[in-house]
């Protein structure tokens, strides 16, 4: 049995990192939190638990990731808008001495600027697979799950 | 100008407001113009909402409920919605495809309320009333009473107390309903668009899977919005952007002859270069010189229907959509809730003999449309700011002249409103408007 004990700290401010970058709308950040060939996905909990596969994002590298980001900064139109992630019950799955699955809860808060209404925007679980390297931890993998079929409006701003 | 020549306080303009006196409720007259106009009000009024849900959503028009795929076997249900109304669409023991509506006869509560499920019979579990997967009654709890006492009247008959049943009718695996008698058949009813369907659901399906859009909008802004070929390459500037500009290529609108329906292509490599267009997009905010995608792969396409068509956005009266966007081929279901909500419920689908390759590419250019899809997810930010923009709607009205002021279905560019003025001309007649 593995003692994954020593190595919370590092995967928590790695996912922390992710979502610090958001909030602060440095959101191009977080391609360079994925390894090259990373994969970053975003999906409802309702396509998972049917074994259905589609997702609503789904970056199969760092590259498309950054893409998107760029989309998002100078082709897409949208209503001013800011996530706020409240994270919790960062959980190490399984894992060897370097790469680890881990778990954890999100609740991001949407705020839209003009009009200031405040919704809650997703809820769900993320499913990480991050390795630590001597640079430093990445993600390997990430998929969002969450919990409503639905989307508010429009998911233009990744989780 | 030196901003001080401008007089501080602008006089408003006059606007055609009603004047009606205080406390007198607001008249709802269609404005003389006719079909080229949409008053803000037929997106914001209560009574007229209600009045669609029985004109339009219960009158005589098929409204689209799903894939016959999503119910293969006998037992199968899947609950969705015609207009507000739940109903569920069932697969009977004879193979039969049933839409009946979701509430019982007997009280009212809903009877299916998982989104899929499997049933040997439809269940209410107010009172243990009991429908067969066709909606008619089979069992009461109780109905004898118990000890002589209580029960059912002796007159009541089983077959006089069934779930409301719609008419069904398929076409390539798409399940339509309608809730009137006067509907005509499916295919006479979608006319020359029934094309376009058959154009792409030439085979089996197999579904990839749901997104839904909650938009905060009324549901006739979304509906205008695939009518819209005016807007496409104007507010959705992802291709524009990233140098991947096409309102150059050959592309067409095909109506049916009534006018309800519509579908939109556009033929990928036929760009053809031309003033017109060079002076147009040098304007538009797309025009964005030098980014570049760092990976287009998911932009990848191959003619697969073997007729160039890359894209094809086709909408039939009120409520369906049905796209291709290269590979990525989807309908979309308009579902209205409340006068200031609409469900737009993505199912996304393949082929029954797509190899794991070609699903694949399907599922990455889910990446392109869809709540979080890079083309086009402006449409529902746009519908959101137009209700905003409408206020409370007492004044206003949308102008819809581009390419013309008339109904024609002659021709073939996409830079025309008249698949608009098609909608807001049967809008009007079937409300009475």
């Amino acid at each position: 049995m593995i003692d994954f004990e020593p190595h919370y700290r590092r995967v928590e401010q790695l996912i922390y990192a992710w979502a610090r970058a958001i909030d602060e709308d440095r959101v191009e950040h977080i391609a360079e939190l994925l390894f090259d060939d990373g994969r970053y996905t975003v999906k409802s909990r309702f396509n998972h638990d049917r074994g259905l596969p589609l997702a609503v994002i789904d970056a199969q590298s760092a590259a498309q990731l950054r893409d998107r980001i760029l989309s998002m900064r100078k082709a897409n139109v949208y209503q001013p808008q800011h996530y706020r992630h409240m994270l919790s019950g960062v959980h190490i799955a399984s894992g060897d001495d370097n790469t680890f699955e881990v778990t954890h809860n999100f609740l991001i808060v949407r705020t839209m600027d003009l009009s200031g209404d405040m919704k809650i925007f997703a809820t769900g679980q993320c499913h990480d697979l991050i390795v630590l390297t001597p640079e430093g931890a990445k993600f390997k993998e990430r998929l969002f799950l969450f919990d409503s079929r639905v989307v508010e409006t429009l998911m233009v701003i990744p989780l | 100008m030196c901003p001080l020549d401008h007089p501080l306080n602008t006089p408003p303009k006059p606007q055609t407001a009603p004047t009606s006196a205080p406390g007198a409720s607001l008249a709802r007259a269609w404005p003389k113009e006719g079909f080229t106009r949409a008053p803000y009000w037929v997106y914001l009024d209560s009574q007229t909402y209600a009045n669609e849900q029985t004109h339009i959503f219960r009158g005589a028009h098929w409204h689209y409920v799903g894939l016959e795929v999503e119910v293969p076997n006998p037992g199968d249900y899947k609950t969705t919605y015609i207009g507000e109304q739940s109903v569920v669409l069932t697969r009977a023991d004879d193979h039969s495809l049933n839409v009946v509506v979701n509430r019982c006869a007997h009280r009212g509560n809903m009877v299916c309320r998982e989104p899929f499920g499997k049933a040997k019979k439809l269940y209410c579990v107010y009172h243990a009333w009991s429908f067969t997967l066709k909606g008619d009654l089979s069992h009461a709890a109780f109905s004898q009473g118990l000890r002589g006492e209580g029960g059912l009247p002796k007159d009541f008959a089983l077959g006089d107390h069934g779930l409301q049943k719609c008419r069904v009718a398929t076409l390539c695996g798409l399940v339509f309903a309608t809730f009137s008698d006067k509907t005509p058949p499916l295919e006479e009813w979608l006319g020359e668009v029934a094309v376009g369907i058959k154009r792409v659901l030439n085979r089996p399906l197999k579904v990839l899977g749901y997104d839904t859009q909650r938009i905060h909008a009324n549901w006739k802004t979304y509906h205008e919005n695939p009518r819209d070929s005016y807007h496409a390459n104007i507010l959705h500037t992802f291709y524009g952007t990233f140098g991947l500009s096409r309102m150059s290529q050959e592309s067409g609108m095909v109506l049916d002859q009534a006018g309800r329906h519509v579908y939109f292509y556009t033929k990928a490599g036929t760009e053809k270069k031309s003033a017109d267009y060079e002076a147009t997009t040098s304007q538009l905010r797309s025009h964005n010189d030098g980014l570049k995608l760092e990976d287009s792969s998911i932009l990848g396409w191959k003619d697969e229907f073997g007729d160039g068509v890359s894209v094809q956005i086709l909408s039939t009266y009120p409520g369906f959509v049905l796209h291709q966007i290269a590979h990525s081929l989807a309908t979309r279901q308009i579902c209205p809730k409340g006068v200031g909500q609409t469900d737009l419920v993505w199912t996304y689908f393949g082929f029954a003999d797509d190899d794991e390759a070609m699903t694949q590419k399907r599922l990455v250019q889910t990446n392109l449309a869809g709540s979080a899809g890079m083309v086009s997810v402006e449409d529902a930010a746009v519908c959101e700011m137009m209700q905003h923009a409408m206020a409370d709607a007492q004044v206003g009205e949308s102008f819809i002249e581009m390419g013309g002021k008339d109904l024609d279905i002659q021709g073939s560019s996409k830079l025309s409103e008249r698949a608009i003025r098609n909608f807001w001309h049967h809008y009007k007649e079937d409300m009475g408007l």
